[in-house]
């Protein structure tokens, strides 16, 4: 086929994605299942207004949506293939289970959003939600899981850590009201100095030290003792992010996970409402999460502490190492005749064989080293294996036969 | 051969006028002649057509015009949602001068009151723009209604918000609104496609065009900043309904429906007649309360109950039933006036007289993609999948269609009444859908009773009468 048929930004998956993104899913579920958490499925469509109502999506990002009037929309209210998994957890957890417990859910699945270009426009993410904990071991348990995800394959992550309470202190105190505060942190965030210039100007007791808390990246503890010390006595509202975050980083290092404090790293710092993190492999993010507590009272539950994370399944398979696919010995059973009686024979004893635990087939062409298999007189003749063709008595003899090839 | 794009509606005139004062007669553009492919006087190399204002950026930006005039909203509607379009805007004409407006009825006490308050509705014949403004303002779970026209009829009863076009804030206040914010100050702009700006000599246009308005930069849209979280407080629901309400249709039905009226014995009806089309119009049926709004955009508040009965086209009711195909809206009456057959329309030069005909020589030529322009894009999605069209493209525009065929679209799915048009274009028709007519519809799901029962039965009983005695 000349002409590429496949839509923009999709991407289809060959048998090497799959074993690669199978192995980065069996990883992520192995891990899960070791902290307790179950695994839910949510629907690709859900109503719009979610999404609109939670807060947890930028406008940026909500004018990305896949959204559609759906064949019963005719009230105009539309839906929308799933933009981000958090939410849809968020609703069946109101919906199944039970608000105000504690619910430790994970999940593979895509998400949709537009991108410019080739870019990937379904994501997959292996995600993990854990609402009902408002305390910070929450927090600690959701990064060692995430980096145990990681270890798994192989790969070793930085974590950065930071609080949106932090850029928030910051702006609130330089007088700016919300709107001015998205703007200029959207032009801090694209590497704009004068606008950290500005903000200096507007904070003289803070001045040119402002540079370490949103352009510096710190590490552990004995950064966020620096921020303290430097901050806290002009911008006092910044003692509370600084102190939750000091929990986490406190037990995150003595368990040998570095943890690096990046203040200006919540893009989204509006919505999160906690400790937030990233991950990186060689430089390039492979998952985040963080702490939003207003989640699920905001699409209309009770008022329940939720965090979470996501790791991109898809940018993880892709730094792992090809893999040579399974050396698996297939036996072909070759019917008798191509007359219903001999095919169904033939269909049988290749159903015998696979419940002897051997990949069988009658359909598709047999390897030229393969082994065949067919049936004669009242025994079988197995051939394609160690020279001619051997006849054996019964289906038990040539399943032996054949494990027996498989192992030489 | 440079391809110029040129708004039908009321701009047309001015924008004439603009045109021949750098002298670019386009014959016929002003008369407001029904041919939609015109020629650019003394450019050989330059060719017009006519096209509904709306469709001109979505033309330009598609690459099918290489310049185009129309205002400025119509520009940022498209940026809206689309804001990598390839469209460059050129010149402020300095006409059709228009303000777009966030208004709403008269109880709200300004924008930021409107923070957090969940479900609102926002009418408007710019959706986009609308989807901007609330997105923007973090309204949580708002919902847009994209209507064809008479948004500002909308607040209080179907609409919470409307995002409309006026002249200033005192014509906002006289549609009976309270002007919110002023999203843009539109006019007529020249627009050019980037590629063909690029790589195309349009000179022969933009040389005279250059002395005409000015050059200044095309302003964007002003957006809210985000609105107070405010209480989350959800829009009251609103009160048991006493009277029974009914729409009926301005545009080129008002004029059958009065006379289908008169003979039902339901005029007078203060505002609306041949000649006056208010919104609101006064009936002297006690308990009866009628709004005008666009035909388009009735089976919708039909289906969601807001409107307990309609007077529109068969064609807009098949068209929402095409899209929406459990939609409780239903056919009551037929008026059988205001008659026409909506069907498939092709080239003259398509040498076929049936869809499979024209279908093979179209596929002759290599044709893979069928495209189907229409101002029904739920109709002429059901009809390419029913009639097997394969690979197909629905082209959704706003009107003036015949001057898609047949360099932008193979098919029409189009409304004709004497087949004139069609002549005139060059076109013909090959399948016929239906025939359309004015109709009655209202909700199968209906729950009417006591004093709205009565009406409901009294109306629609006259209505039907008028339609058996005609």
């Amino acid at each position: 086929m000349g002409e590429n048929l496949r839509c923009r930004g999709m991407r289809d998956m060959l048998p090497d994605d799959m074993r690669r993104f199978r192995r980065v899913e069996e990883a992520f579920r192995t891990a899960c299942l070791g902290w307790g958490y179950e695994e839910i499925r949510t629907p690709v469509l859900e109503h719009l207004h979610l999404f609109t109502s939670s807060g947890t999506l930028s406008p940026q990002m909500l004018g990305r949506v896949y959204s559609f009037l759906d064949w019963d929309g005719w009230s105009g209210e539309r839906v929308v293939m799933r933009p981000d998994s958090t939410i849809p957890s968020a609703r069946l957890y109101g919906e199944y289970l039970d608000g105000g417990k504690l619910a430790k859910l994970f999940y593979v699945q895509s998400v949709f959003r537009f991108a410019e270009g080739d870019e990937s426009r379904e994501d997959w993410q292996c995600g993990v939600e854990l609402i009902g904990e408002s305390q910070p071991q929450g927090d600690i348990e959701l990064i060692l899981l995430a980096r145990e995800v990681l270890a798994r394959l192989g790969l070793d992550a930085d974590v950065r850590v930071s609080h949106p309470g932090l850029v928030r202190a910051v702006l609130a105190r330089a007088g700016l009201d919300a709107a001015e505060q998205l703007a200029v942190y959207d032009r801090i965030l694209d590497g704009d100095a004068g606008a950290l210039r500005e903000l200096q100007e507007r904070l003289p007791d803070v001045g040119a030290s402002l540079g370490m808390l949103l352009a510096v990246e710190g590490e552990g503890r004995a950064y966020l003792n620096n921020l303290r010390s430097t901050f806290v006595e002009s911008i006092p509202a910044l003692e509370e992010p600084l102190d939750e975050l000091a929990v986490v980083v406190g037990a995150l290092e003595p368990l040998g996970c570095r943890c690096l404090i990046s203040a200006a790293m919540v893009r989204n710092f509006e919505y999160y409402t906690g400790p937030a993190f990233h991950l990186d492999v060689s430089g390039q993010k492979v998952g985040s999460g963080g702490r939003y507590d207003a989640l699920v009272s905001l699409i209309g539950g009770e008022h329940v502490p939720a965090s979470g994370f996501a790791l991109e399944a898809a940018v993880l398979a892709d730094l792992l190492p090809a893999e040579a696919p399974e050396a698996r010995q297939i036996v072909t059973v070759v019917a008798r005749a191509d007359d219903g009686e001999s095919l169904a024979s033939a269909f049988r004893l290749a159903a015998t064989l696979r419940a002897e635990g051997l990949a069988a087939q009658v359909a598709g062409t047999a390897p030229d080293d393969g082994p065949r298999v067919a049936a004669s007189g009242e025994g079988y003749v197995l051939s394609g294996v160690s020279g001619k063709g051997r006849r054996l008595a019964s289906v038990e003899a040539v399943a032996e036969a054949l494990r027996q090839t498989g192992r030489d | 051969m440079i391809k110029l794009a040129l708004p039908a509606g009321d701009l047309r005139t001015p924008v004439a006028d603009a045109l021949e004062s750098v002298g670019l007669k386009v014959e016929g553009y002003g008369e407001g002649s029904r041919t939609y492919i015109l020629s650019v006087g003394g450019h050989e190399r330059a060719v017009a057509r006519v096209f509904r204002e709306k469709d001109i950026p979505i033309q330009i930006a598609m690459g099918s015009y290489d310049l185009g005039i129309c205002g400025l909203a119509w520009i940022e509607e498209l940026r809206a949602r689309y804001p990598q379009h390839p469209v460059a805007s050129l010149r402020d004409l300095g006409v059709g001068r228009l303000g777009l407006y966030v208004a709403s009825a008269a109880e709200t006490e300004g924008l930021g009151s409107l923070g957090g308050r969940r479900g609102l509705r926002v009418a408007s014949e710019f959706p986009n723009i609308a989807e901007a403004f609330a997105l923007a303002a973090r309204l949580p779970a708002y919902r847009v209604q994209a209507v064809w026209g008479a948004a500002e009829a909308y607040p209080p009863e179907d609409a919470d918000l409307a995002v409309i076009a006026a002249g200033d804030e005192a014509a906002v206040s006289a549609k009976g609104l309270v002007p919110l914010l002023r999203m843009l100050c539109s006019s007529a702009w020249l627009i050019a496609n980037a590629d063909s700006l690029a790589k195309k000599d349009l000179s022969p246009l933009l040389g005279p065009l250059a002395g005409s308005g000015s050059r200044g930069e095309a302003q964007s849209l002003r957006l809210p900043p985000p609105l107070p979280a405010g209480t989350g407080e959800k829009r009251p629901a609103p009160a048991r309904r006493q009277s029974l309400r009914m729409a009926l249709p301005d545009g080129h039905q008002q004029r059958h429906v009065v006379a289908a009226l008169r003979e039902a014995g339901l005029l007078p009806l203060a505002g609306y007649d041949e000649t006056r089309c208010l919104r609101r119009p006064k009936s002297a049926l006690a308990g009866l309360e009628i709004k005008v709004i666009r035909p388009h955009d009735m089976p919708q508040l039909v289906a969601t109950g807001e409107i307990d009965l309609a007077v529109t086209g068969r064609d807009c009711l098949t068209e929402h039933l095409s899209r929406f195909p459990s939609s409780p809206a239903e056919e009551l009456v037929d008026l059988q006036r205001c008659q026409f057959n909506v069907a498939a329309v092709v080239s003259e030069d398509v040498p076929a007289s049936d869809l499979d005909g024209a279908l093979a020589h179209w596929r002759a030529q290599g044709n893979r993609m069928i495209r189907v322009a229409s101002e029904f894009p739920g109709i002429a999605d059901a009809f390419a999948r029913s009639r097997h069209l394969g690979r197909y493209q629905v082209i959704p525009i706003a009107g003036a269609s015949e001057g898609f065929v047949p360099e932008d679209a193979e098919l029409l799915i189009e409304g004709t009444e004497t087949g004139r048009t069609l002549v005139e274009n060059r076109l013909k028709p090959i399948d016929l859908l239906f025939r359309s007519t004015t109709c009655v519809i209202a909700s199968r799901e209906r729950v009417l009773s006591g004093r709205r029962r009565k009406l409901f039965d009294q109306v629609v009983s006259s209505l039907r009468m008028s339609a058996n005695a005609g």
